[in-house]
C-alpha cells in the first residue's frame, strides 16, 4: 500500500468482516494484507481480532477496519455482532477442503439475510500455493496440508466462480502464504463500495460532500482540552 | 474443545445490556474465564437497537410474556411503508446522549474501545412553544447555545438576557463559597423556584434551563439541576465547537454495548445468545446455573441485572420514522462546527393536552436523529419521544408527534412511516452483591447518560478481581497489536 503522498484525497472508513470455517487462513490473509507477513502453523484466533489498514485508490483513501473472527466459534453468537453495519465481508474457504466451501455458502446466505442491505461480499478461495496452478506456489510446495502429488486442489475455480457469479459476489483465489492476489482482494472491495455509502448525501450541499463522513465523525482522541472554554452559555 | 459444562468459569454474565457489557470490557484483559450469555437472540438488552423486523418480533415477544421491564409494545407501519427495507433501520431502545464530560467517554478512551465507535455531534435544543394568540402558529424556539447566541437571540428581552448571563456565570463556579450560599438553602427545592427567586427568571427562561437538564418530571431539584447544567456547560466545546454532547452512530448505547462485548470476545470470553439463566443454586463457593440452552454450568460469580419491576413507575416511549430530511433541525450554528446528527425538542409541562382537554403534567422530550446516525435511510429521520408514564402519556406522545411534524416539516407535514410504542418500567433499583451473585440495577431512564450507571460496574469488577484490583488499572488498556492510531503511518 504505497502512499502516493496525495494529501487531499477524501478518506473514508470501511468496516470489513472476515468469515469462514476454522483454519482456512482468514487471519493469514489479514496478516499478509496488513503486515505483508506470513506465519506457518499460526495459532487459531480466539474470539476475534481487530486490525486496520489503509488502501489508496486513485481518487480516495479507504481505511479498512477489519474484524477477523474465529472460525471455530461455538455458538454462532459472535458473528452477528461483527457483520452488523459492516460495509464489506470477505468469506473465505480453503480450496483444498470441500466442506469449507459449504460453510462459506452458509455465511453468504446469512449475510444476505441479516447484514446491511448494501454489503459488498467477496468469496475468497485461499491456499492456492497448495495447488499446481503454477502461480503463487512456493518452489517446494510443502505447505501444511499439501499432499505428495503437489496438487491438493479439491474445488475447481469454475465451480466457485459460477457460484460467486450467481450470488453477485466478488471472487478471488489467493495464497496468503505467497501473497498472491491478497492485495487485489482488498482493492477490489474498496472499489466496489458504492460512493454513496461512503459519504453523507444530504439535500442541499451534497454536491461538495465528499469526505463528509470523516468530517462529521467526532474525534475523541483529539486534544481533549481539559480547560475547554467554559464561557459558553447554555 | 472443552464444553461449557466442563469449564469452571470465573464469571458468568447474564444479559448484554450496557452495564453487563461494560463489565465484560473491564474484564477483557483479566485472564478470567468468562461466559457471557443473553436470553435474547440480540445484543444490548434494554439498550438494544432493532431493524424493523427485530422490532416487530421483540414487540410480539413483549406482548406475549407480560413480565420483565417492558409492556404494551407495538409496531405500526403506515401503508406507504410496506416496501421499506427492514435492515436499513437501527432503531435505538436507549437513544441516550452522552455529555463530553461523562466518565463513560473517558473509560471508552482509556480502554481503547472508542476506536470502534463512531460518535456524532448532538446539536441544538429546542422548545416547542404554543402560540400566544390565535393568529400565531406554534413554533420551535432554539435555546441559545453560546454567549454570542444569547446576545443575538431575538426571542429574549434584554432584561432576561442579563438574568441568563448572570446565571450562566454563577453555574460555572457554583460549588465555591460565595455562590454556595446562594443556592444551598434551596438545594432540595425545585430548580425553577430557585431560578425565579434568585435570578428573577420568568417562566419561559426557567423552561429553557429545565430543558437543558432533560429532567423527566420537570421538577429537578436545585442541587441536581445545577450539577447537570454545570456538566452541560463544561462539556460545550470539549470535542469541537458548538456541541456539548455526542451520540454513538448505529443506535446509541447499543453500539457501546456491542463494542464492549467484541472487546471481551477478543480477550477470549465465550458468547451465547438465546441462553438465559433459568435456575441458580449456590453450593459453597460455587454457583451452579441451569441455562435455557439446556447446559448446566459452574461459576465462581454470577452477574445479572434486575428485571423485576418493583414499582409501577416508568416511561412511555414512541419511536417514529418520518419520511422527511427535516434539514432545519440540524443547522450548523457555530462557525467551523460539524453538522450535528441529533437535535432535542422539549414540550414543557402544560404545552400539550389530551383530546379531552387535560394538560400535560410532565415534559415530553423528542430526540430527532438524522440518517447520519445510521438509524434510518437518507431522507428520513427517527424521532424518539419520551415522557413519564401516566394514564394519558401515550396520548400525549401522539399529540407531541403530531405537533412536531406539523411544525418542523418543510412546508408540509412530514409523513409518518413507522411507529413503535412501548412502556418501560423501573426495577428495584439498587446494586445488590449477595455472596457470589451480583445483581445490577435496572436500566436508567436518563435521556443524557448518567455516570452513576458506571459505579455498579466498577464495584462488580472489584469483587471479581479481589486483591488483584488496582483502581488505576480499571478500564485502562493498551491498544492491541494491529489496531493502530488514526495518525499512524500504515506503510
Amino acid at each position: 500500500m504505497a502512499d502516493t503522498g496525495n494529501a487531499v484525497k477524501p478518506s473514508s472508513s470501511v468496516k470489513l468482516v472476515l468469515l469462514g470455517e476454522a483454519a482456512v487462513g482468514k487471519s493469514s490473509l489479514v496478516l499478509r494484507f496488513v503486515n505483508n507477513d506470513f506465519q506457518e502453523n499460526k495459532e487459531p484466533t480466539i474470539g476475534a481480532a481487530f486490525l486496520t489498514q489503509k488502501c489508496n485508490l486513485p481518487t480516495r483513501t479507504i481505511k479498512f477496519e477489519i474484524w477477523d473472527t474465529a472460525g471455530q466459534e461455538r455458538f454462532a453468537s459472535l458473528a452477528p455482532m461483527y457483520y452488523r453495519n459492516a460495509q464489506a465481508a470477505l468469506v473465505v474457504y480453503d480450496l483444498t477442503k470441500p466442506t469449507s466451501l459449504i460453510k462459506a455458502k452458509h455465511w453468504v446466505a446469512e449475510l444476505q439475510r441479516q447484514a446491511s442491505p448494501g454489503i459488498v461480499i467477496a468469496l475468497v478461495g485461499n491456499k492456492l500455493d497448495l495447488t499446481n496452478d503454477g502461480i503463487g506456489n512456493g518452489a517446494d510446495g510443502d505447505g501444511a496440508g499439501s499432499d505428495d502429488s503437489g496438487d491438493a486442489r479439491k474445488i475447481s475455480t469454475e465451480e466457485a466462480k459460477t457460484y460467486a457469479e450467481e450470488e453477485g459476489l466478488l471472487f478471488f483465489e489467493t495464497s496468503a502464504k505467497t501473497g498472491y492476489n491478497v492485495t487485489e482482494v482488498f482493492t477490489a472491495i474498496a472499489n466496489a463500495i458504492p460512493e454513496t455509502s461512503l459519504k453523507t448525501t444530504r439535500g442541499p450541499g451534497a454536491s461538495h460532500a465528499a469526505g463528509r463522513t470523516e468530517e462529521q465523525r467526532v474525534n475523541l482522541n483529539g486534544p481533549r482540552d481539559p480547560n475547554a472554554k467554559e464561557g459558553c452559555a447554555c | 474443545m472443552e464444553s461449557v459444562s466442563d469449564t469452571s468459569w470465573d464469571v458468568v454474565i447474564c444479559g448484554t445490556g450496557l452495564q453487563q457489557s461494560l463489565l465484560a470490557l473491564a474484564l477483557s484483559r483479566s485472564g478470567k474465564k468468562i461466559l457471557h450469555v443473553d436470553p435474547n437472540h440480540f445484543y444490548g438488552g434494554a439498550e438494544a437497537a432493532f431493524s424493523l423486523q427485530d422490532a416487530e418480533s421483540w414487540a410480539n415477544e413483549v406482548s406475549a410474556k407480560d413480565a420483565g421491564l417492558f409492556r404494551s409494545a407495538s409496531v405500526a407501519r403506515h401503508e406507504s411503508a410496506a416496501g421499506l427495507s427492514s435492515r436499513s433501520y437501527s432503531l435505538a431502545m436507549a437513544p441516550t446522549l452522552i455529555h463530553a464530560r461523562s466518565a463513560l467517554l473517558s473509560q471508552l478512551v482509556s480502554s481503547r474501545a472508542y476506536r470502534q465507535v463512531e460518535f456524532l455531534a448532538v446539536g441544538s435544543f429546542f422548545i416547542f412553544r404554543l402560540p400566544q394568540d390565535s393568529a400565531q402558529q406554534p413554533a420551535l424556539i432554539r435555546i441559545p447555545s453560546t454567549r454570542e447566541d444569547v446576545f443575538a437571540a431575538t426571542t429574549i428581552s434584554s432584561k432576561a438576557k442579563r438574568g441568563l448571563m448572570k446565571f450562566l456565570k454563577f453555574v460555572l463556579d457554583y460549588q465555591n463559597p460565595p455562590q454556595l450560599e446562594l443556592w444551598q438553602s434551596h438545594a432540595e427545592a425545585p430548580l425553577t423556584e430557585f431560578l425565579q427567586q434568585e435570578f428573577k427568571m420568568d417562566a419561559e427562561l426557567q423552561t429553557y434551563i429545565v430543558t437543558l437538564t432533560l429532567s423527566l418530571n420537570g421538577k429537578i431539584t436545585t442541587r441536581d439541576g445545577l450539577a447537570v447544567i454545570r456538566r452541560h456547560l463544561s462539556s460545550m466545546g470539549v470535542y469541537g465547537p458548538g456541541f456539548a454532547a455526542i451520540y454513538p452512530k448505529w443506535g446509541g448505547l447499543s453500539e457501546v454495548a456491542q463494542v464492549s462485548c467484541r472487546a471481551a470476545a477478543v480477550g477470549g470470553a465465550v458468547y451465547m445468545l438465546g441462553a438465559g439463566v433459568q435456575a441458580v443454586e449456590t453450593a459453597g463457593d460455587e454457583v451452579k446455573l441451569e441455562l435455557s440452552s439446556g447446559d448446566t454450568v459452574k461459576t465462581r460469580i454470577l452477574v445479572r441485572a434486575d428485571d423485576n419491576p418493583s414499582e409501577q413507575t416508568g416511561i412511555s416511549r414512541l419511536v417514529a420514522v418520518v419520511g422527511s430530511p427535516l434539514t432545519s433541525m440540524f443547522e450548523v450554528v457555530v462557525e467551523g462546527a460539524s453538522r450535528p446528527a441529533v437535535a432535542v425538542v422539549a414540550f414543557p409541562a402544560g404545552s400539550l393536552s389530551t383530546p379531552a382537554g387535560k394538560a400535560s403534567e410532565y415534559p415530553v422530550y423528542l430526540s430527532v436523529h438524522s440518517s447520519d446516525t445510521g438509524e434510518c435511510p437518507v431522507g428520513q429521520n427517527v424521532l424518539y419521544l419520551t415522557t413519564l408514564s401516566t394514564p394519558d402519556s401515550r396520548q400525549l406522545l401522539e399529540e407531541a408527534l403530531e405537533a412536531f411534524v406539523g411544525t418542523a416539516g418543510e412546508g408540509q407535514p412530514a409523513q409518518i412511516l413507522i411507529q413503535i410504542r412501548y412502556e418501560q418500567l423501573a426495577g428495584s433499583g439498587s446494586f445488590q452483591p449477595e455472596g457470589p451473585v451480583i445483581t445490577f440495577p435496572s436500566p436508567s431512564f436518563s435521556l443524557s447518560f448518567d455516570d452513576s450507571v458506571l459505579e455498579p460496574v466498577q464495584q462488580a469488577w472489584k469483587r471479581i478481581m479481589g486483591d488483584a484490583a488496582a483502581e488505576s488499572d480499571y478500564m485502562s488498556f493498551a491498544d492491541r497489536e494491529g489496531a493502530m492510531d488514526d495518525d499512524d503511518v500504515y506503510e
